[in-house]
């Protein structure tokens, strides 16, 4: 029995809500459907799967925004079902879609995957959309050769721990336009070199983060010998711990099959594949490409993490020396206060991902999320020149994070996607006070432990902070917890 | 050649009617929309000639002035041979211009076709020209700039009528080796019927420059239309593999010839698992699907065309084939559009993947002779796209290519820069095509293909443009691999990039097997990248074109 799922089976009314939704089964109905009463509210499915409809396109009302992220977060929490499709009993939780060997009967596997109901099954703390205790770990394994690992051994998979996603949105448009300069300074390098008949070296530097050289030959190429902390396509990969993933929208359709055997047709589908049921569980065209579409929505203006001084005596005075000393110390180096954005408005499908996730070359027109129109933005921050101050305290760039006495962040054996074992992106510390335990496998249990084990790019300081007075490690401990998230 | 009435052998032909004669409707990946745009782009050039010119009508695509676009020597028969430029923005339209050459108008006269490659290693692409009549190699220079390098080469270029060509680096030698493939001998008694030429093989002196004074012949030669040097046992030595036209030899097949280093190559025999295989033998096209190291071969015929693997129960390096056409969906004997239910006639052939979802395609370009009654007048040229089972699919008439033309040599290659591999066609007596693909079609206009990586390898002194290598490019469980040769085809070649499909991956593993049989250690490439691997450098480095991108 094959059960094919289009968004045509589902309308939603303008502006319902999760629990309004009203859904009416189309005339188009395959004709093996079986004869679930698809109405009834107790159905077991996902009735926010083709809610959306058609692909959003062009810049978006409030009230349609508004909508789309009511279809995306109920698609964040919803528990997918295997009348959903969930569940990939032919394919592994690869990036690239990749066949089994042998068909798995399990819904459920915690370390290779599936491993969770829902997205909200993990990212909840302190909320929806939050990161995860040490409980909600996944396993990072390219998912080509030992698709069915069962061990805990870290050279069959890295261990991570869930990420918040609050201010993603933002942080997504930083990338891109980092993305942008870049690119923009390798073109002029280029034209240069040509120009001059002679090999033209310059320093990559986006909102005041620098990412290396490149050396631009006059016969148009360019060595890479130099980069710093980003891929070789010049394109900043602003999610994971690695920091190896483009968007919100690559993400998600990772991350749709990798733990829920949910797959988006983007990627999964018979364009890339020869098969709408890629992963052969009976269940065809499981995720539209407009419901990718609403989950990033409701991502993209997930509202960005605060700032909270507790009314508690001595706190605030706590605060202001450990901000102070935040900065001293070293930390800003990295962990950058703020950075620059020019724009709110947040294209989707946006323009630097490559086939297999949806970017602007592939639909007729994106859609725009102005992430202006969230109340929230209103409270952020700008610079002189108009620009949005993202206070994310990360400079979106990967960093060597261990040395020969400092090691504990190098606890891996598998690089990930070209990145070594030892390379992380500066993980953003907006929300750190509420997303506890700490490192790239959710390991520190506090933020003393996490701030000593910094080695390589952290170790200047790190050392400043081991070798500070208490009261002033305390203070820096104090201003850290302000940064929490505020559901 | 087959201008003669064909009355005999026609039960030869599998007529079956089985296989995806017809556009299939199951097919889900992309369709590239190729968009003939040949007198826009600014090419307006036609092979043309008598009966001597019933075959050839190659192409040789290389970069000639350092940009590296590829630019575009075309074969005109009895007309001119004319090299164009190739000026096309990036991602944008296809526009060449017509360069002068600087050449006597006799010597780019009696053209069939033409090879590229760096004979002398200095950094300048040569061509070898295939005439009737005397071969002429050019000396590249910077800008476009050739001169006639017979003398200088010590090359003789024969009196022969020349059709097929391939090289390579054999062992440690300082230049190439040269095989020319001949035709008829118009002068041998009861000419043209069992007076196939002998081809020709052309190994360097050993001295500081080339020098192709001591040639040899391979006898027998069996009117050879395509000739490729294949290391079809992974041996690391590459043997010669030539295709014959059954219409002119008499005892006459398929030949392999054993190329032992600096020792006189033999046929492999029947004993050594060569089995007889006779057909109008147009065109060779190399691909490893699964590999293996272990090639597949396409040959151009009339009627079916052959898709050939080593057969995995003859013993090891026996090279025992077995044809794997009918059951790949790769037969293509007649026409797939227009109704004529007469055989087609197969020239140039070339694997490349179209639609860059990984799958490897195959293109054919097909015509009548000239009017031989028991073909098909109307042929158009295949596109042959693979589904990801392996399974070919016609898709020329969607794609748009399907044009009532006698199509001959061709260069499958990407001319604007975009990943996207367009495609020339050489037709006889008519103006050449030249199709630009657009990506698939949508109702609000193109979309991009897949993903892609094009990779450019820098060998070092000798050799610099690494024929013979081998780039592996390795994405999830998928391994692709592309050889780098001079040859095959029909009287078409090219250089330059190497150009791999890489569908929903944005990044890519890719190893060398250098030209020497070296491997080299990994390099981590980014998707949709022109991608150059210089031999003793630690990383890979990235090539952009000039200009604005479209």
């Amino acid at each position: 029995m094959k059960i094919a799922r289009g968004r045509n089976r589902l309308t939603i009314l303008a502006g319902a809500a999760l629990g309004a939704l009203v859904l009416a089964a189309s005339a188009g109905q395959a004709e093996d459907m079986p004869e679930t009463p698809q109405a009834e509210p107790w159905a077991e499915r996902t009735t926010a799967l083709g809610a959306s409809g058609a692909m959003p396109e062009g810049r978006l009302s409030l009230r349609a925004l508004n909508g789309l992220v009511a279809t995306g977060e109920a698609l964040f929490a919803a528990q997918f079902t295997s009348l959903d499709g969930a569940g990939r009993p032919g394919a592994t939780q690869a990036i690239d879609p990749t066949r089994r060997k042998h068909p798995r009967k399990q819904a459920f596997m915690r370390t290779a995957g599936p491993d969770g109901g829902s997205c909200a099954a993990c990212h909840n703390q302190p909320a929806i959309g939050g990161a995860g205790d040490f409980v909600t770990n996944v396993f990072v394994s390219e998912g080509f050769e030992s698709a069915d690992f069962d061990s805990l051994d870290p050279q069959f998979s890295n261990e991570r721990g869930t990420n918040h996603l609050f201010g993603a949105g933002l942080v997504e448009l930083l990338a891109r336009e980092m993305s942008r300069d870049l690119q923009a300074l390798r073109d002029t390098t280029l034209t240069e070199a040509r120009a001059k008949g002679e090999t033209v070296r310059v320093a990559l530097l986006s909102k005041g983060v620098e990412f290396g050289f490149i050396s631009a030959d006059a016969d148009g190429s360019v060595n890479l010998d130099e980069l710093d902390g980003v891929d070789t396509d010049l394109v900043i990969r602003p999610f994971s711990h690695k920091g190896v993933m483009t968007s919100l929208r690559q993400f998600t359709v990772n991350a749709l099959n990798h733990h829920h055997g949910m797959q988006p047709g983007e990627r999964f589908g018979a364009r890339w594949t020869g098969s709408d049921d890629f992963d052969g569980d009976g269940i065809s065209s499981e995720v539209a490409d407009a419901d990718v579409s609403a989950l990033v929505a409701w991502q993209a203006t997930l509202k960005t993490p605060e700032r909270v001084i507790p009314d508690v005596s001595g706190w605030p005075e706590a605060t202001a020396l450990g901000e102070a000393l935040f900065g001293e110390l070293g930390c800003a180096t990295c962990h950058r206060p703020a950075l620059p954005l020019e724009s709110l408005a947040f294209a989707d499908p946006g323009p630097y991902d490559m086939s297999g996730t949806l970017n602007d070359r592939q639909v007729a027109q994106s859609a725009i999320y102005d992430i202006a129109l969230m109340e929230w933005a209103e409270a952020l921050p700008r610079d002189a020149e108009g620009r949005v101050l993202v206070p994310l305290y990360g400079d979106l760039k990967r960093h060597v994070m261990t040395d020969n006495q400092i090691d504990a962040l190098g606890n891996e054996l598998l690089s990930q996607r070209f990145v070594d074992r030892n390379i992380f992106q500066t993980t953003e510390l907006w929300g750190v006070g509420s997303t506890a335990p700490y490192g790239h496998r959710n390991d520190f249990t506090t933020l003393d432990e996490i701030i000593l084990a910094h080695g390589g790019a952290g170790r200047s300081a790190r050392d400043a902070y081991e070798s500070s007075a208490a009261h002033e490690k305390s203070a820096l401990i104090a201003f850290l917890k302000t940064l929490v998230i505020v559901p | 050649m087959k201008s003669a009435v064909l009355s005999l052998g026609l039960g030869l032909f599998s007529f079956a009617c089985a296989g995806p004669a017809l556009a299939d409707p199951v097919f889900t990946a992309d369709v590239p929309m190729l968009e003939e745009q040949a007198i826009q782009a600014g090419i307006d050039h036609s092979y043309t000639g008598p009966w001597e010119y019933f075959v050839g009508g190659g192409a040789a695509s290389f970069d000639c002035n350092g940009d590296r676009l590829p630019d575009l020597f075309l074969a005109g028969g009895a007309s001119p041979a004319q090299l164009y430029v190739n000026r096309s923005q990036p991602e944008g339209p296809l526009a060449f211009d017509v360069h002068e050459t600087g050449l006597a108008p006799e010597d780019l006269t009696r053209v069939l076709g033409a090879y590229p490659l760096d004979i002398d290693n200095d950094r300048h692409t040569d061509l070898v020209l295939l005439r009737l009549g005397r071969n002429i190699v050019l000396k590249g220079g910077p800008d476009c700039q050739f001169e006639k390098a017979n003398r200088e080469f010590s090359l003789d270029g024969g009196q022969a009528w020349s059709t097929a060509m391939s090289a390579v680096w054999e062992g440690a030698n300082r230049f190439p080796t040269i095989a020319i493939g001949n035709y008829v001998d118009r002068s041998a008694p009861g000419t043209p019927f069992g007076t196939c030429e002998p081809n020709q093989l052309l190994r360097p002196g050993q001295g500081a420059e080339p020098d192709y004074s001591g040639a040899q012949a391979l006898e027998p030669g069996y009117c050879a239309l395509s000739m490729l040097f294949t290391d079809w046992n992974r041996s690391g030595k590459p043997d010669l593999r030539i295709t014959n036209d059954r219409q002119y030899y008499r005892g006459g097949e398929e030949q392999l010839w054993d190329m032992r280093d600096g020792r006189a190559p033999r046929l492999y025999s029947a004993s050594q698992g060569w089995q007889r295989l006779t057909i109008w033998g147009m065109g060779i096209a190399e691909t490893d699907f699964d590999a293996d190291g272990l090639p597949e071969y396409a040959l151009t015929s009339m009627g079916d065309t052959k898709l050939q693997k080593l057969d995995d129960e003859a013993d090891e390096n026996r090279p025992t084939y077995r044809d794997i056409a009918f059951e790949m969906g790769a037969t293509a004997q007649r026409p797939y559009t227009g109704g004529d239910p007469k055989p087609s006639t197969g020239w140039h052939s070339q694997f490349a993947d179209f639609n860059n979802d990984t799958m490897t395609d195959l293109f054919i370009a097909k015509g009548n002779v000239q009017a031989m009654p028991d073909f098909a007048a109307f042929d158009p040229d295949n596109l042959l796209l693979s589904d990801f089972s392996g399974t070919f699919h016609e898709m020329g008439d969607r794609a748009g290519i399907a044009l009532d033309t006698r199509g001959r040599g061709a260069v499958v290659e990407d001319f604007n820069m975009d990943g996207m591999l367009d495609l020339l066609v050489i037709n006889r007596e008519n103006r050449a095509s030249l199709f630009r693909n657009l990506g698939a079609a949508t109702d609000w206009g193109h979309r991009p293909l897949g993903n892609w990586v094009k990779v450019e390898l820098d060998n070092g002194a000798v050799n610099p443009a690494a024929v013979g290598a081998l780039i592996s490019v390795r994405t999830g469980t998928r391994t692709q691999t592309r050889r780098l040769q001079v040859g095959g085809g029909h009287a078409s070649g090219q250089s330059g990039f190497a150009h791999v499909g890489l569908g929903v991956s944005e990044r890519a593993t890719i190893r060398v097997q250098w030209p020497d049989g070296e491997w080299s250690h990994p390099y981590r490439v980014f998707a949709n990248q022109h991608v150059r691997i210089i031999r003793g450098e630690a990383n890979a480095r990235y090539w952009y074109p000039s200009g604005p991108v479209n």
